[in-house]
């Protein structure tokens, strides 16, 4: 009985064996998501849960934790100037990165879009190829551009210009991280882009629309969808970096991933690298939420 | 006339635009070349001349090649995992689930929201509790088959938002069971999407640092973990070699997806 009402998805239908044909069908489609459901519940969300468990242990020192409930963790996490300067510097970071990855590659991802059969062949590699080149090693190719000594500041010093401080500060760490995901950016943003009939845009021209007009009346409300999910992928991947922030930040760059971490296995505060854990989780989800919440509406509007 | 003028200055700033795009976007790629065949023991400007020792010492490096090895097993089983399921649930996801849609929807990218370390220190701790520890490959497996599965996801769930259903209907209508419509109709169109997701799982994985990092055993170290402790202590071009080795292997990932699909059904299966 409760399979069914599930499958009729609570509606009172007077065709109850038609409906309840629709639901074994569905039941059995269910088949399709079950493996990677299973896998979620129990490799995601559960070891989650086991970390929330933990946030509300108290904390030890001759121990992981003792098992007695208390919030003192997410009192401390809370209360802490220093954590919340973290949490604001890595979303600043996160902001600051999707937005020049976007303008940097919303002119890549049309050009694209637009090219030739066989030139698009050839840009599409060029899109991809640092994509598939590791992070560690982009990573360190920035290093040998970017530090003191390094390729630009030795070009810099034989121009007779001042070396500048490009790497262990923010600067190095925002290059790094756009560079790494402007691929993503463009990937996203090309899909939508290639949907557009450029005849649509001719239309709008020929209808006495400047190109600038057709662009932002025409063009852009169409790619949202990518620029959405472009600067969701790119938001999270950057928050979440831990490879550029530690190797191009130095020890002067602090994100959240770096001090979780190093509360967790330096510090072997299980509880208390637990509960900022869940402290930024939830402030990451909120944002993608609401930011979603507030794209989809405006999606809405310009439809 | 005035507008012609206006036009044709916009356009050379457009290409010069793109031009200096792709060289932001290529140019640790080329340094990176560059570095692994020059002699010095740092790049300099100008390179100090031609040299393969840091080839030789890579080869000689038994760490690093079992390290490279082991990761292209990896992200090849990760791949097939991650594609499969991936693509079995978004069918489900876009199609036929309706209450549960929203939710199931944000299950299948939880783990892309969540930094990975995180998800890695989780897992850690959590194999730890259940007493399977960084023994074995598993937690790897696992691990890199969670952030995965996101990408193959978002991606075919991306088609299927695109896709004509009416040609389903004109199947089904001409006589075709549900199993050969998925197979002649809908397998073929969004098969760039799915191969997309594939591709991308595949770079994902062989690419994946923070979840190696923390469950990465002895005798199971991936090649970004091998460098990134190399490079905590030597800064010599050795890394170069690696970084030469995956340009080398993307090249011909993406000449062979181009022979398989034709790069144009990356976007998403469309192909005009």
């Amino acid at each position: 009985m409760a399979t069914i009402r599930r499958g009729d998805g609570g509606l009172a239908l007077p065709w109850a064996r038609l409906s309840r044909a629709a639901a074994t069908r569905r039941q059995k489609a269910f088949l399709l998501v079950l493996p990677a459901v299973a896998l979620l519940l129990l490799f995601f969300i559960l070891p989650y849960l086991y970390l929330l468990y933990i946030s509300v242990m108290t904390q030890s020192h001759n121990a992981k934790y003792i098992t007695r409930f208390t919030l003192a963790n997410y009192a401390q996490t809370i209360g802490d100037l220093f954590i919340w300067r973290v949490i604001f510097h890595t979303l600043r970071l996160g902001v600051i990165t999707t937005v020049i990855a976007l303008v940097l590659s919303y002119p890549l991802a049309y050009h694209l879009a637009r090219a030739s059969s066989v030139m698009k062949g050839l840009l599409m590699m060029l899109v991809l190829t640092p994509l598939l080149v590791g992070v560690v090693i982009r990573t360190y190719s920035w290093m040998i551009l970017l530090s003191d000594t390094g390729l630009i500041n030795s070009l810099l010093t034989s121009w007779g210009v001042q070396p500048a401080h490009l790497m262990y500060n923010d600067t190095g760490v925002t290059i790094g991280l756009v560079h790494i995901y402007i691929p993503f950016m463009v990937l996203s943003l090309a899909g939508p882009l290639q949907g557009i009939d450029p005849d649509i845009e001719r239309a709008a021209r020929s209808l006495g629309a400047g190109a600038w007009q057709a662009f932002w009346r025409v063009t852009w409300p169409l790619s949202l969808p990518g620029v959405v999910s472009g600067s969701v992928l790119v938001f999270v991947l950057a928050i979440s970096s831990y490879v550029i922030p530690s190797l191009l930040g130095g020890f002067t760059v602090i994100t959240v991933p770096l001090l979780a971490i190093r509360t967790i296995t330096e510090l072997f505060n299980w509880p208390l690298g637990s509960a900022l854990t869940i402290v930024f989780f939830a402030l990451t989800v909120v944002i993608v939420w609401l930011f979603l919440r507030l794209m989809s509406r405006a999606m809405k509007g310009a439809a | 006339m005035h507008r012609s003028i206006g036009s044709r200055v916009g356009r050379v700033a457009y290409g010069t635009l793109i031009v200096l795009l792709y060289a932001f976007l290529l140019l640790p790629i080329a340094i990176v070349v560059i570095a692994s065949f020059n002699s010095g023991n740092y790049l300099r400007f100008p390179p100090q001349g031609f040299s393969l020792r840091w080839f030789r010492h890579f080869g000689e490096t038994a760490s690093f090649t079992r390290s490279f090895f082991f990761s292209l097993r990896l992200a090849a089983v990760v791949t097939v995992i991650a594609t499969g399921i991936g693509t079995a649930a978004a069918l489900y996801v876009t199609r036929t689930a309706k209450r549960y849609r929203e939710f199931l929807r944000v299950l299948m990218i939880a783990p892309l929201p969540v930094p990975a370390i995180i998800t890695g220190v989780a897992l850690l701790i959590f194999f730890y509790a259940i007493h399977v520890g960084t023994h074995g490959a598993f937690g790897l497996v696992v691990g890199h088959t969670l952030i995965c599965l996101p990408y193959v996801f978002l991606i075919v769930s991306t088609v299927l938002a695109n896709f004509d259903r009416t040609l389903e209907e004109a199947a089904r209508n001409l006589g075709a069971g549900p199993w050969t419509t998925f197979r002649r109709v809908t397998l073929p169109i969004i098969k760039g999407g799915v191969i997309s997701g594939a591709v991308f799982a595949f770079i994902t994985s062989y690419d994946e640092f923070s979840i190696s990092l923390l469950l990465g055993g002895v005798g199971t170290t991936p090649l970004p973990i091998q460098l990134f402790d190399y490079l905590r202590f030597s800064f010599d071009p050795t890394a170069a070699v690696a970084g030469v080795i995956s340009i080398v292997m993307a090249m011909l990932a993406v000449l062979v997806t181009e022979r398989l699909v034709g790069l144009e059904s990356l976007y998403y299966g469309r192909r005009s």
